[in-house]
């Protein structure tokens, strides 16, 4: 029905799209993931668990199925979903579901199940410690630097959505302000007052932001008041950095924890309104099946469809950042071995499924409007009139008196330029809950809402991600220096959480004063990093394989990680080699070299070098991990190395009749 | 019906009490045979979180 439609013209409604993602879904579910569970890991209820062997109270602890598919979903969905389909949609709405429908069924989910697998049967050990047993000592090393650069990049990147999102925006601002003594509150009131009560006290908290979003319009519409809350890039970067300071240094319990509580409440509930929004509300889909810009010369980033589709939505089809979930929390949960499928196959398809309501909620806003949000004034210009000139003249119609209307009904100064990919998702999904009435009230209310939320869960990705980068750094460093590995010595914390910040700071400056957005060259390392991270659960998942069944079922994690490596290589490759000057960095840095120079030029072309060998780096790693694999596998499979298994011995179950 | 829709919001409670601590906490209880104070709250909550804290939270 959906290409009949194309066909004749007409416009396309999203529920085909959602149609086509949950058929497909169910069809991989119940054959591709059955084949997995029952051939190539040869999942047995038989077999106890750690959960059942190694039960604690604490970390290990048989549990339903269910409850450990909500609290696996929980640990997995971030903001990655949601941004990248949306930055994605740039192609059109056509490229971007299709990976991620597909790329989940046969990658994504293939990697969340196999690497949960694997720490099931090794006393839920983790992706680093995996690498280490079953590739070797320099595949342990590599994993473990390649998560702290990757770690440093994702903080950068994702605090630059935050930046661009609150900048020159009073209701935004203040609305985040608040959420820091909500959190502080919330501590109190757990630790002191209501101890144990972490539903009520998070629900407490809720309706405090809410409060704090309705407070953020009162200041919005104060003339005395909007000047104090609006902010500079600059000025939010500085912020963000000492909050990323102060989050990884201050005691867990009085910021991080109350607000990675109150996170994870406002994300299942918006998770759960947005699918029934889109379900019920099945907007139609304005942006075309694919856009001009497959060519490369899209304005949001630069670079054809291949590769850079599959680079910019990680999180929602392949996200690497998901093995060490897997290889975390839930093998310690786990009561039944064949409950690994639901969890680790079923949770990913699940946050496919959220990927799929992002790039509905982009793909649903007019492709004018979409662009002209998206669109960095360095690529289409910082006046309105040559901004929307330029976009007209692209094919999507749009007018600076649009604009600035949009910009009212949402409550906001300008919409223009507000790259980053959260503006236009929570224009989206304003847009589809205040429905075609466009009600301004609705809009404005639901517009910040989504910035709030989108917000608050990139800010406890961000205190949580600088926290674990300093021990990552504390442990690094402890191998040189004993005294700085120790967590509890002042000085070394102090010391490696300011050069944590130090390092993702230093990237987000240079994206927020990027005259073309930061995004554009940002992103697409992020999305290199984390697929790349990919590769490397991917090349242990093989190893793991291949030792267990020689080379009969290396394809179920081999495809996916050929695919990877050639995506990534490829990208990396462009983003340093290319000629042209908006997708490769050394380029770039030429192309400033020989024309004007003015103060920042210097710092500018330093900055594109030094991104060009972080992407360099970056790709030497993983090759490296890749050959140590090879190796290893080559090795098994001739006979000329000793399949030694790291499982740990079978022990029967009682908790089979049990459960 | 109502015994699907039981078990429904049975499952649901669960996942919450799970995602926020709360059934970790009663495991706590239950393995220490201790009552819940404000002071064995926080002894539980720290240690839980000393662990979470080293988890990288995805993206």
């Amino acid at each position: 029905m959906s290409v009949i439609a194309r066909g004749r013209g007409e416009p396309v409604n999203s529920i085909w799209l959602v149609v086509f993602a949950v058929c497909t879904y169910l069809v991989g579910y119940r054959f591709y993931g059955a084949f997995l569970a029952a051939k190539a890991l040869t999942l047995d209820d038989t077999r106890a668990t750690p959960a059942e062997r190694l039960r604690d109270g604490h970390d290990f602890e048989p549990t339903s199925k269910w409850i450990v598919f909500g609290h696996h979903f929980a640990a997995i969905a971030g903001p990655g979903p949601l941004v990248g389909p949306t930055l994605a949609a740039q192609f059109g709405y056509l490229p971007g579901a299709l990976w991620i429908v597909i790329g989940a069924v046969l990658g994504g989910a293939v990697q969340d199940f196999v690497m949960l697998f694997c720490s099931l049967r090794r006393d839920g050990k983790s992706l680093g410690q995996m690498a280490r047993e079953e590739i070797g000592k320099v595949g342990g090393f590599i994993a473990l630097i390649t998560v702290l650069l990757i770690m440093i990049i994702l903080l950068a990147v994702i605090g630059l959505v935050v930046v661009n999102a609150l900048r020159d925006s009073p209701w935004g601002a203040f609305t985040i302000a608040a959420t820091m003594p909500v959190a502080v509150f919330m501590g109190l009131y757990l630790r002191y007052w209501r101890p144990g009560k972490v539903l009520e006290c998070s629900a407490v908290g809720f309706v405090m932001v809410l409060g704090a979003l309705y407070g953020g319009k009162l200041v919005a519409d104060s003339p005395v008041l909007a000047p104090l809350f609006t902010y500079s890039g600059l000025v939010l970067t500085g912020a963000l950095i000492v909050y990323g300071f102060l989050a990884s240094t201050l005691p867990v319990w009085m910021l991080l924890c109350p607000r990675d509580y109150l996170s994870t409440f406002v994300k299942l509930g918006v998770v759960l309104l947005l699918g029934l929004g889109v379900v019920l509300l099945h907007p139609t889909l304005k942006m075309p099946a694919y856009t001009r810009f497959v060519d490369g010369t899209g304005p949001i980033f630069a670079g054809k469809v291949f590769p850079f589709c599959f680079i910019t939505i990680a999180c929602g089809a392949v996200s690497g950042f998901h093995a060490l979930i897997s290889s975390g929390t839930t093998p310690k949960l786990l009561s039944k071995e064949r409950d690994a499928r639901g969890v680790g196959y079923g949770s990913m398809l699940l946050e496919s499924f959220v990927a799929i309501m992002a790039l509905i909620a982009a793909a649903s806003l007019d492709p004018g409007v979409y662009f002209a949000v998206n669109s960095p004034a360095g690529v289409v210009g910082a006046a309105p009139a040559a901004a929307t000139a330029t976009i007209t003249g692209w094919g999507f119609p749009v007018t600076p008196e649009q604009m600035n209307s949009l910009a009212r009904d949402a409550g906001e100064k300008t919409l223009f330029a507000r790259t980053g990919g959260a503006p236009s998702f929570a224009l989206g999904m304003a847009k589809i809950f205040a429905g075609s009435k466009w009600s301004s009230a609705l809009l404005s209310f639901g517009y910040h809402f989504a910035i709030m939320f989108e917000a608050l869960f990139i800010l406890t990705v961000m205190d949580a991600g600088t926290r674990v980068g300093r021990f990552m750094l504390q442990d690094l460093l402890g191998h040189f220096w004993p005294k700085v590995g120790e967590t509890g010595w002042k000085p070394g914390m102090i010391g490696t959480s300011v050069l944590v910040v130090a390092a993702w700071g230093y990237f987000l400056v240079q994206g927020v004063r990027d005259p073309l957005g930061g995004i554009n060259s940002l992103w697409s390392l992020f999305g290199i990093s984390n697929q790349l991270l990919a590769t490397v659960a991917l090349c242990v998942g093989t190893t793991v394989l291949v030792k267990r069944h020689g080379a009969k079922f290396m394809w179920v994690t081999a495809g996916p990680l050929v695919w990877l490596v050639v995506v990534c290589f490829t990208a990396g490759w462009q983003k340093i080699f290319a000629d042209a000057p908006a997708l490769g960095f050394l380029a770039h840095a030429n192309f400033l070299a020989n024309g004007t120079h003015t103060a920042s030029t210097a710092a500018l072309i330093f900055n594109d070098r030094l991104d060009a060998a972080v992407t360099g780096v970056f790709l030497v790693l993983v090759a490296a991990i890749l050959v140590d694999s090879m190796r290893v596998w080559v090795g098994v499979l001739s006979g000329a190395r000793e399949s030694r298994s790291t499982e740990t011995p079978f022990v029967a179950s009682v908790l089979v009749e049990e459960v | 019906m109502l015994a699907l829709w039981r078990r429904f919001m049975r499952i649901v409670v669960g996942i919450l009490d799970e995602v926020f601590d709360q059934s970790a906490y009663r495991r706590h209880l239950e393995v220490h045979g201790v009552e819940h104070s404000g002071a064995e709250w926080r002894r539980f909550s720290d240690a839980r979180w000393e662990g979470k804290a080293r988890r990288g939270r995805c993206c």
